[in-house]
This record gives C-alpha cells, sequence and structure tokens, in this order.
C-alpha cells in the first residue's frame, strides 16, 4: 500500500488556523497514467468507452505526429494540416464505438484521416508554403544553390503530387511517405491490394508526365 | 511473351518480393518494360526527396492540450449497444410463441376462415311478388285431378290408411322398382328438373 498519500479531500471539521491544507490527488493517478502510458491501443480504446478521456489524450499523445504528417502530404502547409489533424481525432473519439477491433487501431486512424484530407482538400486548392532551410538542418551544410535546387524539386514534386486524383495520391503517400505496406494501405483506403499496386503504379507514372512537362 | 503488368512492376521497383524466374527472365529480354521500371524507380527516388519540415517541438504540447479542450465539450463516446445475453431457453420459448401466432394466424385465414359476411343485397327480404311462379298448379290437369280426390280427404284418414309418406319410404319404394321403371323415374326427375331450371 502506499504509505506517501497526501490529503485528498479537506477536512472541514479540524483545520487550525495557521495550517495551509493543500488538496492533492493520490499519487496512484500518475501511476495509473504510466500504465495507460504502456497500454496498447485496444486497451486505451476500451478505457476511454468506459468514460476515461485521459485515455484518449493519450491515444493523441501516441498517433498525432503521424495524423499529423498525413495531413500536411495533403494539405501542404502547417495551418491546414494542424486544422485537419484536430478534425481526425475529433472525429475519431466521436466514432471510437464503431472501432470493430478487426484491424489495428492505427489503420483505423489512418483511415479517417485519409477520408477527412480527401474530403477537404479536394474541395479547395492548396497553399503549399515554401521550403524554409531552417526547418532541415542538414541542408544548411550544402552549397546555397544546390539547396535552392533541392528546394524547387520538392517543391515541384509537392505540387505534383497534389495534381494527383485521390486514389493515387493516397496510395502515394502512404507508402511513399508512410512506408506503410500494401496490404495495409489495402484496408486503410477500403480496396484490394492488387488496386492499390495499380493505384500506386499510375501514380508514379502520372507523376513523371508532371515532372516532366514542368 | 507478356510484358509486366501493373503490380509485378511494383513489386520489381520496391524489390519485395522479386519476381519469378519466368518473368525475370522476361525482363532480361524485354528493354521496354526494363525502362519502364528505371523510370518508376527514378521517380520514386525524387518523391522521396521531399522531406517534410518538422513543426517545433513546443508545437505537439500545444496541439495535444487543443485537441483535448476540444474534446472536453464532446460527450463521452458510448459503447456500441451489444445484444444482453439471453438464456437459451428464452429463445426458444420466444420462438414457440412466434410460431404458435403464426400458425393461428394462417389457420384463422386459411382452411377455417369464419365465412363472409353475408351482402347486404343477398340479406334483404325477398320480393315475392316480383317472382315467376315455378309452375302454374292451377292450370296443372295432372294436379287438379289429385286435387279433386283428396278434396274430401282428412289428414287423419289418409295418415291412417298410410297414404302419407314416413321417413325412408321414399328410397324404400324406389328400390323396389324394376329396371324400366327406374329408367321411366330417372327421365321425370330430370324433366322435372330441366323445368325448374337446376
Amino acid at each position: 500500500m502506499s504509505t506517501d498519500r497526501t490529503l485528498d479531500r479537506p477536512w472541514p471539521g479540524f483545520r487550525p488556523r495557521h495550517w495551509r491544507v493543500t488538496v492533492t490527488r493520490d499519487r496512484t493517478d500518475s501511476a495509473r497514467r504510466d500504465a495507460r502510458q504502456l497500454a496498447d491501443d485496444r486497451t486505451l480504446v476500451d478505457a476511454c468507452l468506459g468514460g476515461s478521456r485521459e485515455a484518449f489524450d493519450i491515444i493523441v499523445e501516441r498517433h498525432q505526429r503521424q495524423v499529423y504528417q498525413l495531413c500536411y502530404r495533403f494539405a501542404g502547409n502547417h495551418e491546414d494540416a494542424s486544422d485537419l489533424a484536430q478534425d481526425v481525432f475529433i472525429r475519431a473519439y466521436r466514432g471510437l464505438h464503431s472501432f470493430k477491433r478487426r484491424s489495428a487501431f492505427s489503420t483505423w486512424l489512418y483511415r479517417i484521416a485519409v477520408n477527412v484530407c480527401l474530403n477537404r482538400v479536394g474541395a479547395r486548392s492548396q497553399k503549399w508554403t515554401p521550403l524554409d532551410a531552417a526547418d532541415h538542418p542538414d541542408l544548411r551544410e550544402e552549397r546555397a544553390d544546390a539547396r535552392i535546387l533541392r528546394g524547387e524539386r520538392a517543391a515541384a514534386v509537392r505540387a505534383a503530387i497534389a495534381r494527383l486524383p485521390k486514389k493515387q495520391r493516397a496510395a502515394l503517400i502512404l507508402r511513399v511517405y508512410h512506408d506503410l505496406p500494401h496490404d495495409e494501405i489495402a484496408a486503410i483506403v477500403g480496396s484490394s491490394v492488387g488496386a492499390v499496386k495499380a493505384n500506386f503504379f499510375h501514380a508514379l507514372a502520372n507523376l513523371k508526365k508532371l515532372l516532366s512537362t514542368k | 511473351m507478356k510484358h509486366l503488368t501493373r503490380a509485378e512492376f511494383v513489386d520489381l521497383i520496391e524489390s519485395s518480393p522479386g519476381l519469378s524466374t519466368e518473368r525475370a527472365q522476361h525482363l532480361a529480354h524485354c528493354e521496354r518494360c526494363r525502362e519502364c521500371a528505371e523510370t518508376l524507380r527514378s521517380v520514386r527516388s525524387m518523391a522521396t526527396v521531399d522531406e517534410m519540415p518538422e513543426p517545433s517541438p513546443l508545437f505537439w504540447d500545444h496541439f495535444s492540450a487543443r485537441v483535448a479542450a476540444q474534446l472536453r465539450s464532446e460527450p463521452a463516446p458510448a459503447r456500441a449497444p451489444r445484444w444482453s445475453p439471453v438464456p437459451f431457453a428464452t429463445w426458444a420459448l420466444a420462438g414457440v410463441v412466434i410460431m404458435l401466432l403464426i400458425s393461428t394466424v394462417v389457420w384463422r385465414t386459411t382452411l377455417h376462415a369464419p365465412s363472409p359476411p353475408v351482402p347486404a343485397q343477398m340479406s334483404a327480404p325477398v320480393d315475392l311478388a316480383e317472382m315467376e311462379p315455378v309452375d302454374d298448379l292451377d292450370n296443372d290437369e295432372a294436379w287438379a285431378v289429385v286435387r279433386a280426390a283428396t278434396a274430401d280427404l282428412a289428414w287423419e284418414d289418409a295418415h291412417e290408411a298410410g297414404i302419407s309418406a314416413h321417413p325412408g319410404e321414399v328410397e324404400s319404394a324406389a328400390l323396389q322398382l324394376n329396371a324400366a321403371e327406374r329408367v321411366e323415374l330417372e327421365r321425370l326427375l330430370d324433366e322435372d328438373m330441366k323445368r325448374n331450371g337446376a
């Protein structure tokens, strides 16, 4: 049993004037949180469905980077990517009861993210932020002209990817930038592995065309 | 031989499972497929060059706090409704009740359906005045002979004399007829039925 418990509720009937009673939470709370940090996603989902909002905070902390990066690949700028990522987590929270555990939680979350991105980004033009050298510390050692050339090429690739059809864009982003296997991409976009490979093939072929016409 | 399929090209440039011996031989001899694979490989590596700028480390704390704040205004996610575990006996009983209900409905609506209500037209009193007489008994000569012969005969006298019919006497009389008499009786009955429109 824990012996270093602090007062977790006020003593209304016994409190000398010179005492300053502070109300703190049981230290077992932090231990519980540490345990949750180690818990797998499905356990956290169960805890969340059982009423623990804190469990979902851990889910957000765990997956925010991947979700944000995916959103950034679709949106092309930090502000929109941040808004999209927030929307993804809110939708996931609302629809948590529909997570059937047939796939990994990350796959389910990716599916929501891809749907949100395709629906929202496809409807508006993208605002691509120019590459800032400060974002790439390793580039500082490059020669200035090489850095510029590299930045221009990256911007051209982003612009070309933004012009790809939705499914091809999703297949390319998930495969190249998130390094997901084709079968997981198929589960995310809801199609067969063959269709994903075909989309990836066409995405590369179209990217070649778009880049060569520049 | 056929060129490589799209899936085979993807497998080739990612060197995942690799090609079968037969397909690898085709690739070795097909310049077009080799060129295509090389182009795809170069485009893929070109796309990989585009690195994503990493946001500030403070961004992640800010982001998770923002999401958490937004979720505080959301109702807690509820579990999907599940079927409560009902014992098998309850399901069986419910099934029996349903079957009984169905069979009752079928029984009532098909074989043992109550007779349909008589239409209002049929239940109306028959107007005898409008009906034509089936037979004009007053002008019938045979009936006139019978009438004359029995004019003075009282019912009690006829009964005592055995003239009136008793139950089963018609059947026994018919059985006593010979073949010719039966044929004649049949003819008379047919004629009478046709005349009455039966």
